[in-house]
């Protein structure tokens, strides 16, 4: 059997928290085990070197959605990235760009995602006269529930903002997350809300016509969700409206 | 009821939002950008095969060039300059609405401009690079272009000699090394995001692919033709006699 490797990770240290404390990297060496993620790299890294490493994960299966950095340039989840990926041994680890920073890998997604679903009032909006709780519910048709779950997928992980360099450059665009979600509401047909609606909420520079399709959610999304072809129907939409 | 009065919140929330000053402007925006844009970028492909005629011969342009400019309506054969004329000044006007709807992408700020080098510095990504030049390709277009329209506007003369002679004698070889990468580059790279963009194509990674391999055809074209050009013009005594057709 061939020795195991020795892995250096480079890692972004940073606790805005303690007054003082200027953003670093910080390398640490690891031996690396079969069937090593970033995710049990890190965990290992906190538990025999490093107590104050902060990082966030759940499920450490993918689903949940919390463990998103930028490996090696690359915005992913850390959960689902083997160390045998890199053939060099060398990692490098960043926290996701445009979110706040909690302190070193972690940043505050679930503030951001939040006040997105607040501001595109993204909840289905149904017939709210009709309100009849002891009436059954109409059947959905499978191919709609198919698409709406195809959309569903998504685990509110930040790849997609972070990779989005229109997001970086105006805070105010609501990124591919937002018009995904919204091309979901519109797909279901319990939602009482119109294209017209949508277009007040997106049809602006900052919804989907601010998109310049530079397309780094789509070539992002741990989750592999059609940006592409949902931006592009909710722009033809739009253009429609 | 409760579920009512938050609706009506909402609502009011939704509706009185600042972000929409001009609503069916974002919408017109973008199409016309995506219009102008695809206008110009098949303009462009067509501009230079015809000017490409020249490595045909000199007959073969001139029976070209004539033939746009109108050739078969005149008693003579020949065409009017002015079709030329009136042509250029059409395009410069597509050039400007392209112009002032494309200018919305452009960063504004300082710190616009640092957060998308920023971005490009720490997660590299093939797309936003090639953004990231046409923009920058956008912005240099917008001098070259109306150059190069303002001298067919007030010197409109096509032909095997003329053409050579404002290449050659009149260094405008000059500026189309210049024009030709840049413009090329624009509108290859134009056409295939304004195509995936509207998600006319689902095939994007072969789009791309053929968007480049149109890049370098149209490099090849337009380079094969300049240095004809310029050969020819190399070998015209001066002053220069327009071009005489042998048919
Ligand atoms: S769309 Fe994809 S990249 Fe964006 S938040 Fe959802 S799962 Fe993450
Ligand atoms: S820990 Fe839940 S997605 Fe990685």
């Amino acid at each position: 059997m061939s020795q195991a490797r020795t892995l250096t990770f480079s890692i972004f240290r940073y606790d805005p928290q303690e007054s003082g404390d200027k953003p670093k990297m910080v390398t640490y060496s690891l031996t690396e085990a079969p069937g090593m993620t970033v995710f049990i790299a890190l965990n290992q890294l906190r538990e025999t070197q490093d107590p104050s490493l902060q990082f966030d994960f759940v499920c450490r299966a993918g689903i949940c959605g919390s463990c998103a950095m930028v490996i090696n340039g690359f915005p992913t989840l850390a959960c689902r990235t083997l160390t045998a990926n890199y053939p060099d041994g060398h990692i490098k680890l960043m926290p996701l760009p445009g979110f706040d920073l909690i302190g070193d890998l972690s940043v505050n997604t679930g503030k951001f995602m939040r006040e997105l679903s607040e501001r595109l009032s993204l909840w289905l909006h149904p017939n709210s006269a009709d309100n009849d709780i002891h009436r059954i519910e109409a059947p959905m048709s499978p191919e709609e529930a198919t698409k709406l779950y195809e959309l569903e997928r998504c685990v509110e992980c930040g790849v997609c903002v972070s990779a989005c360099a229109t997001k970086q450059m105006r805070d105010t665009f609501v990124g591919a997350v937002g018009m995904m979600k919204i091309a979901r509401f519109e797909l279901d047909s319990r939602d009482t809300r119109t294209a017209d609606d949508f277009y007040h909420v997106i049809g602006n520079q900052d919804g989907v016509f601010g998109c310049m399709t530079l397309l780094g959610c789509q070539d992002t999304c741990p989750k592999d969700l059609p940006h592409m072809q949902q931006i592009a129907y909710l722009r033809r939409k739009m253009a429609s409206v | 009821m409760a579920a009512n009065s938050l609706q009506t919140k909402v609502d009011r929330a939704v509706n009185t939002d600042k972000g929409f000053a001009h609503p069916l402007w974002a919408a017109r925006a973008d199409k016309l950008q995506s219009l102008s844009g695809v206008l110009l970028g098949l303009f462009l492909v067509m501009h230079l095969h015809f000017e490409s005629s020249i490595l045909f011969g000199k007959e073969a342009f001139y029976q070209v060039a004539q033939f746009l400019e109108g050739g078969i309506f005149s008693e003579t054969g020949h065409g009017y300059p002015l079709v030329t004329k009136i042509f250029s000044c059409f395009m410069l006007l597509i050039l400007l609405i392209h112009a002032v709807f494309a200018l919305r992408r452009f960063p504004t700020q300082l710190g616009q401009w640092r957060a998308l080098r920023n971005q490009m510095r720490f997660l590299p990504h093939e797309d936003t690079k090639i953004w990231f030049w046409q923009m920058i390709t956008g912005f240099l277009l917008f001098f070259l272009v109306p150059t190069h329209l303002f001298t067919m506007i007030t010197n409109p003369e096509i032909g095997p000699h003329l053409s050579a002679e404002r290449v050659y004698h009149l260094n405008a070889w000059a500026l189309y090394i210049l024009l030709l990468p840049v413009v090329a580059v624009h509108a290859v790279f134009g056409l295939y995001r304004v195509v995936v963009k509207w998600g006319l194509v689902e095939q994007r990674f072969a789009m791309l692919k053929f968007a480049k391999v149109l890049l370098v055809y149209l490099m090849v074209l337009g380079v094969a033709s300049l240095l004809t050009y310029i050969f020819i013009g190399r070998s015209l005594a001066l002053p220069v006699v327009p071009y005489v057709s042998m048919l």
